[in-house]
């Protein structure tokens, strides 16, 4: 069973610290997305994983097998590079093949393996065509076939769809998910784009600068963020936040108001915080409600009407702007007052220090 | 009118690369015609005689055959030198590109050196005879692969720096060492630069006059440009035969540009739409 162990992983390139201690456990089968913005380390990780980048300090550990130091070609692993990465000079069969014809495999086992890949892709009318003969759909297809054919324990994939135009990307997508549910092996995806994430994972890991901000399922992740971050980077359109005091504060529940929310009262874990603290309230653009007698009001900035829903941007008093997500179509003027209630104290609290303070 | 406005770049250019190239090549090839008396002449006229054939079976049998041997020894010296080149200078230009450490700005600096410094002769002899290699083919091919190895370098790390290195790094997760990464992805799609090499380094360690003639000296290491030495003196020149002999050693660079041509167009154009 090809499980995989990061233990307290470092990396640094010279004085820089581009990964700072990673812990993780994935195990055998799962769907994993590191998901976080640009330049947070994603791909430094995953490429330590397959072994491209040498571990600065910390253990790896895959299928039970401490592998710091152990050659990309005996981890087990595939990998799905961003650029396709394809050997120009060798048609799709060679291609699909290059990694077993290195590994000596016979003949005819070689060649049932790549009809194999190609069948499952649905490639095999292609497979005499040269890369520079494919489509970028049909080359990312060869390189998700080149890791096939190696019937490797992990498949690793670095931000694999960012280069196909979006309705291509939503196919290759669910392509993906089938793939995972067809082979049952191992997959680590990166990727910045949080929809990608919350579509694909059994489990998201949310870094950024280095540092795993929270590792949870997609929908743990949406509804119980850890911090600030995660709570501003998963969910589309992003939560909305605003700057709030302590009024009261009542067993489980405080009651919060500020510049933007008259006094509005919140389920949340008060630990530590007593009245009169500063903390941030957040909640999404769905949860937000038009209500005349509601908490919060604002003049209304930017309407877009798509008939099922209606996207709001509303100014509030502080200047922040928040996007509201409306049921059914709206009538709105630009400019007009709008009152919004939150539906069901569906707001959090995060406090000074950015941690969310969620019931337990 | 117009066609001469629009086409008189070109025009220019035929005329010039005529005078430059072909008058001086029907030069040499109506001298090798003639005969001893009228190519003393040196003029640019029809041959009175033609004796073509006598002219190239005395070029040929003169000094007990000494042009076979010059056309063997300059044959090895190219095909050696050049395969050597090849295979080190794209190496080399390979680990270059693909290695950053702390020594790669002193071994820049070195192939920089090498290709503006001027060879100090004396000192290359002497060093030469130390290693027992003076007048030694295999001694010349060290030497020319010495010489031409910078250029061949910078030529090629050149190519290699517009080769994505997420082809090596696919590679190796393909389970290939660092000699299948270079020889089965690298090397293949350096094709169109080592073309260039080939034709550029081979005509021209083929026609290298002076290192055969300070390196390579002795009966049986002549090479085919010092055979032309046999029929000049000081006071008799055979200019029929000199220039048969120029015609005869110009032919091999002369197939090996046309053989490759094509295919450098081939590789250019293959770069350009690959996209
Ligand atoms: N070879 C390198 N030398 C120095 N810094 C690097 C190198 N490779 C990546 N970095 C830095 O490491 C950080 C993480 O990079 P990367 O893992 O590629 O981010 P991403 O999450 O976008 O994939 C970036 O800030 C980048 O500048
Ligand atoms: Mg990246």
């Amino acid at each position: 069973m090809a499980g995989l162990e990061l233990k307290a992983i470092q990396k640094s390139y010279g004085a820089v610290e581009v990964i700072k201690g990673v812990n993780l456990e994935i195990s055998h089968g799962e769907f994993v997305v590191f998901v976080g913005p640009s330049g947070c380390g994603k791909s430094t990780l995953l490429r330590m994983i397959a072994g491209l980048e040498d571990i600065s300090a910390g253990e790896l550990w895959i299928a039970g097998k401490k592998c710091n130091h152990v050659e990309p070609r005996d981890r087990g692993i595939a990998m799905v590079f961003q650029s396709y990465a394809l050997y120009p000079h060798m048609t799709v069969y060679e291609n699909f093949g290059f990694g077993l014809k290195l590994a000596k495999t016979p003949k005819d086992v070689r060649d049932r393996k790549i009809r194999d890949a190609a069948r499952i892709l649905q490639m095999e009318h292609l497979l005499d065509r040269k890369p520079s003969q494919l489509s970028g759909g049909q080359r990312q297809r060869v390189a998700i076939g080149r890791a096939i054919v190696r019937q490797p324990e992990v498949f690793l994939f670095d931000e694999p769809l960012s280069n196909l135009d979006a309705a291509l990307r939503v196919d290759m997508r669910m392509e993906l998910a089938n793939l995972h549910r067809d082979l049952g092996s191992t997959m680590i995806y990166v990727t910045h784009d949080q929809v990608e994430a919350m579509t694909l994972a059994d489990k998201i890991v949310v870094l950024n600068g280095g540092v795993v901000q929270q590792v949870g399922s997609p929908i743990e992740l949406y509804q119980r963020p850890e911090n600030l971050f995660v709570a501003g980077f998963i969910g589309s359109p992003k939560m909305n936040f605003t700057e709030v005091t302590i009024d009261s504060i009542n067993g489980g529940q405080v009651t919060v108001s500020g510049a933007d929310i008259q006094p509005t009262e919140l389920s949340a874990d008060t630990t530590g915080l007593g009245e009169g603290d500063t903390v941030t309230l957040g909640t999404r653009p769905h949860d937000l409600l038009a209500d005349a007698s509601g908490n919060i009001s604002g003049h209304v900035s930017l309407v877009e009407r798509l008939g099922n829903e209606t996207n709001v941007s509303l100014k509030l008093r502080s200047g922040a702007t928040w996007l509201v997500v409306l049921d059914g179509d709206r009538e709105l003027r630009h400019g007009q007052e709008l009152q919004l209630g939150i539906e069901d104290q569906k707001a959090m609290i995060f406090d000074a220090a950015g941690q969310a303070r969620h019931m337990a | 009118m117009s066609l001469i406005r629009r086409h008189w770049l070109s025009v220019v250019a035929i005329l010039v690369s005529f005078v430059v190239f072909v008058i001086p090549f029907i030069f040499i090839v109506l001298t090798a015609m003639k005969d001893k008396r009228q190519s003393a002449l040196l003029d640019f006229s029809w041959p009175e005689k033609f004796q073509l054939w006598e002219n190239i079976v005395d070029v040929i049998t003169t000094r007990n055959w000494q042009l076979l041997t010059a056309f063997i020894n300059s044959t090895i010296l190219t095909v050696a030198s050049v395969t050597l080149l090849v295979v080190f200078a794209a190496m080399v230009g390979f680990v270059l590109q693909r290695r950053r450490t702390r020594w790669n700005g002193l071994i820049n600096f070195l192939i920089l050196a090498g290709l503006m410094i001027p060879p100090a002769i004396v000192p290359t002899i002497w060093l030469l005879q130390a290693m027992g290699l003076f007048a030694k083919l295999h001694g010349l091919i060290l030497i020319e692969v010495a010489y031409h190895l910078p250029f061949s370098i910078l030529l090629y790390r050149a190519f290699i720096a517009t080769i994505p290195k997420d082809l090596d790094e696919a590679a190796i997760i393909d389970g290939a060492r660092p000699l299948d990464v270079f020889f089965r992805i690298i090397m293949p799609l350096l094709w169109p630069v080592t073309v260039t090499n080939i034709v550029v380094q081979s005509v021209t360690i083929f026609n290298d006059f002076t290192n055969p003639l300070y390196y390579l000296p002795g009966r049986g290491n002549e090479t085919v440009q010092l055979t032309l030495y046999n029929f000049q003196s000081q006071f008799n020149t055979s200019y029929h035969l000199l220039f048969t002999n120029i015609l005869l050693i110009t032919i091999p660079p002369l197939i090996v540009f046309l053989f490759f041509n094509r295919q450098i167009v081939a590789g250019v154009t293959a770069g350009a739409v690959k996209g």
